[in-house]
């Protein structure tokens, strides 16, 4: 084997360990911190108290406590439904309808379009925040500049559906990222294949299906791969627009986790809820990684 | 090559002069803005007197205060000075984050007027670990505006809780889209437990040998079930889901000033909360505050009654407040104290106490003719009379993350039963089964 070792590589190891400590540094950071969480999901560690002291093991009881007690169930399911109304169905879907509506556009259309996409995008998720609460109180705009000119009595829409409210925000917010993939991905296709099609006499529709979704899949899952990992593990819009509430019905699981790691302050079960949490993401991550090979 | 210099010197100047205010200060202090008119003059009246000492101010919103600190106070990295709510000085000195101050306070000649009841509160295991700011009680405040429209009596005394359920449904009847406001649910934090569900809790039970508390005191047993706590969250289901005269959302507010607005603008008609609204309503730092007159024009307050039920309490309260308290980590523990009694320096804290209508926790502050002259704080010192404090122990703080998480089911329409088993179970996965108990 080591004959096989260029004599350069060889006379250069010193100099080649130093190259590699910035990786060894990284690798060793990211081990440490999701030890860690592994380490303290099997002990009762909490942030205040007796038990921040003097903490034990106890096991897989916090695994256990996720089936066992509410919350984690029903924070997964609230989570399930944000992850693919608002990115699996909206973002992608909106984002790939745009970004096929403004293909053959150029000039101020698109222009404005991705203008106000991108601004969706940019703005920090606290004052969206604002904005959408703004917007959908019984006091917002919708109510004071749609609904009640029309003579309709003023509705709390984020009172009443308040999962809803965070979804759509969500798509509003995140759509710009699966138009530019998708924009980018569209472009790459040649026109002449669309044309050879439509010479065949196949149909818009059947153009969009059998022609241009099969050559961009890999970008489809790229972008699944990325916005269901985001909006998975999203928090901030979510927490400050509703604070995971009215009860529990827009509690994700990241708001989930951090009410019970520091609201409550169980460490060790906020662990085990992040390792779920990543086991969940990563099995996700994995199916979308094989949808990213051609097929054979 | 002198051009690439001259821009990494200018870097390396910024980059210090950005700095040099966090390494110029000399202390730092933690606090809820609410608190701002108390701790930034106490620390003018230090930095004059000590000149060339600088304290660094970390002022945050009362909105996540109470995760923030505890998170500073865990990883060792908060500020000398951190104020603290007082149900949370047990837990914080029983995980050895406060260091206790009696040996410093023995030197201190105003310490002789602090009420020894009051320094309960801040105290565990017979050590002083904080000094109050303030104690409070609680009552139901209502927008009289609201209560003329919807033709009920005003001054308002319900003698039981359907009285006040009653009147909420006229309110509702007459348009007022929350009638009565109970804090509910993870986002209200301790307003949860305190304001809504211990003040009703308290008449929902006999008040002998703790059957209407959280703890058996003597038995040093929490309880995880019990009438009063079922009673309780019977009448969070009656006010939140069966007739929807509470609207769950404004638990959850973005922003709790807009709470506050909205019950000023008449949105909400009846609001159940504590003595600081006198004050905090408009403004806790005394900013554009009406006079008291004009105030006592827009709203008015009454005891909370209790459930009705014979041998109860007809009235009930109970008092908490806040501190400040020194991190053990401090590196210099005798010029924090310093700091420490220059903000509960006498001048500034009757300043503080009577500008703010903050009930007081010092007998000098408390006979001073500026503070017995108010007459908001008299009214309140008489509700006083008859109060109890929260389960100040160790373990309290988790007690009261299930009785919020119990009040956020209710939210989502789970039934009573369910709720409570999921509250018993909670305890019993925090303290063990034989620290629990059922009052039947």
């Amino acid at each position: 084997m080591a004959s096989q070792t260029s004599p350069w590589l060889r006379s250069a190891r010193g100099p080649m360990f130093v190259a590699m400590l910035p990786a060894i540094v990284l690798i060793v950071a990211l081990i440490y911190f999701t030890g860690w969480a592994v380490t303290y999901s099997f002990t009762n560690l909490e942030l205040t108290g007796p038990n921040s002291l003097n903490w034990k093991w106890i096991g897989v009881d916090n695994y256990v406590r996720l089936f066992t007690r509410q919350g984690f169930l029903s924070s997964l399911w609230v989570t399930v439904i944000f992850t693919f109304f608002s990115a699996i169905v909206g973002q992608s879907v909106f984002g790939f309808v745009l970004a096929a509506a403004m293909r053959g556009l150029r000039g101020w259309g698109r222009t404005c379009v991705e203008v106000a996409l991108m601004l969706g995008w940019l703005l920090p998720d606290i004052v969206a925040a604002f904005l959408w609460q703004a917007t959908t109180t019984d006091i917002g705009f919708v109510n004071t500049l749609i609904l009640q000119p029309l003579g309709f009595p003023p509705y709390d829409f984020l009172a009443n559906y308040a999962l809803v409210v965070v979804i759509v925000a969500n798509i509003w917010k995140g759509t710009a990222w699966s138009y530019l993939l998708f924009s980018a991905a569209l472009d790459s296709i040649s026109r002449e294949i669309l044309e050879a099609a439509k010479v065949d006499g196949a149909t818009g529709l059947q153009r969009t299906w059998l022609v241009t979704l099969p050559i961009i899949r890999p970008h489809i899952a790229t972008n699944m791969l990325f916005i269901t990992i985001w909006t998975f593990t999203y928090f901030a819009l979510i927490y400050a627009l509703t604070g995971g509430g009215p009860g529990s019905s827009t509690e994700v699981l990241s708001i989930f986790m951090y009410h019970q790691s520091f609201g409550v302050g169980k460490l060790g079960y906020g662990a085990a809820i992040s390792i779920a949490m990543v086991l969940i993401v990563g099995v996700l991550s994995v199916f979308y990684l094989r949808q990213l090979k051609e097929p054979k | 090559m002198l051009k690439r210099n001259l821009l990494a010197a200018a870097a390396a100047v910024a980059i210090l002069a950005g700095m040099a205010p966090a390494l110029a200060a000399d202390l730092s202090i933690e606090y809820n803005d609410s608190f701002a008119a108390l701790v930034e003059n106490g620390v003018k009246n230090f930095e004059a007197a000590n000149p060339g000492q600088k304290v660094n101010l970390v002022k945050l919103p009362g909105d996540g205060y109470q995760d923030r600190v505890a998170l500073d106070l865990s990883s060792g990295s908060a500020p000398d000075l951190i104020m603290v709510d007082s149900f949370l000085v047990a837990e914080y000195a029983g995980s050895n984050y406060l260091l206790p101050l009696d040996d410093m306070l023995k030197g201190w000649d105003q310490f002789q007027y602090y009420s020894k009841g009051l320094l309960d509160v801040a105290s565990y295991n017979g050590k002083v670990y904080a000094l109050p700011t303030d104690t409070d009680v609680r009552m139901l405040w209502y927008n009289r505006a609201d209560f003329a429209k919807a033709g009920l009596p005003d001054p308002w005394t319900p003698k039981t809780w359907d009285d006040v359920l009653a009147a909420a449904q006229k309110l509702k009847d007459a348009g007022v889209t929350d009638a009565w406001l109970i804090p509910a649910g993870t986002k209200a934090e301790e307003a949860a437990t305190m304001q809504g569900f211990y003040m009703a809790m308290l008449g929902a039970g006999s008040p002998t040998g703790d059957a209407n508390r959280l703890r058996v005191r003597a038995d040093d047993k929490w309880i995880g079930d019990s009438p009063a706590i079922r009673k309780t969250l019977q009448l969070y289901h009656e006010v939140y889901v069966d007739k929807k005269l509470g609207v769950g959302s404004d638990n959850y507010t973005l922003d709790f000033a807009a709470t506050n607005k909205a019950f000023l603008d008449g949105k909400i008609g009846i609001m159940a909360s504590g003595s600081w609204e006198n004050s905090c309503l408009w403004d806790c730092n005394g900013v554009n505050v009406p006079s008291q007159a004009d105030r006592d024009k827009i709203v008015a307050w009454t005891p909370w009654p209790g459930n009705g039920e014979p041998g109860n309490k007809t009235t009930t309260n109970i008092s908490g407040g806040w501190t400040i308290a020194i991190s053990a980590k401090a590196p210099d523990p005798a010029n924090s104290f310093k700091l420490l009694t220059a903000i509960f320096d006498k001048k500034n804290f009757l300043d503080w106490t009577v500008s703010g209508h903050r009930m007081a926790v010092r007998t000098d502050i408390a006979t001073d003719p500026a503070y017995t002259a108010d007459p908001f704080l008299a009214k309140a010192t008489e509700l006083a009379k008859d109060t109890t404090g929260r389960d100040t122990v160790p373990g309290y703080a988790k007690v009261s993350a299930l009785v919020q998480q119990a009040t956020a089911d209710i939210l989502d329409g789970k039934s009573v039963d369910d709720v409570v088993k999921e509250y018993h179970d909670g305890l019993v996965d925090e303290f063990g089964a034989d620290k629990v108990v059922t009052i039947q």
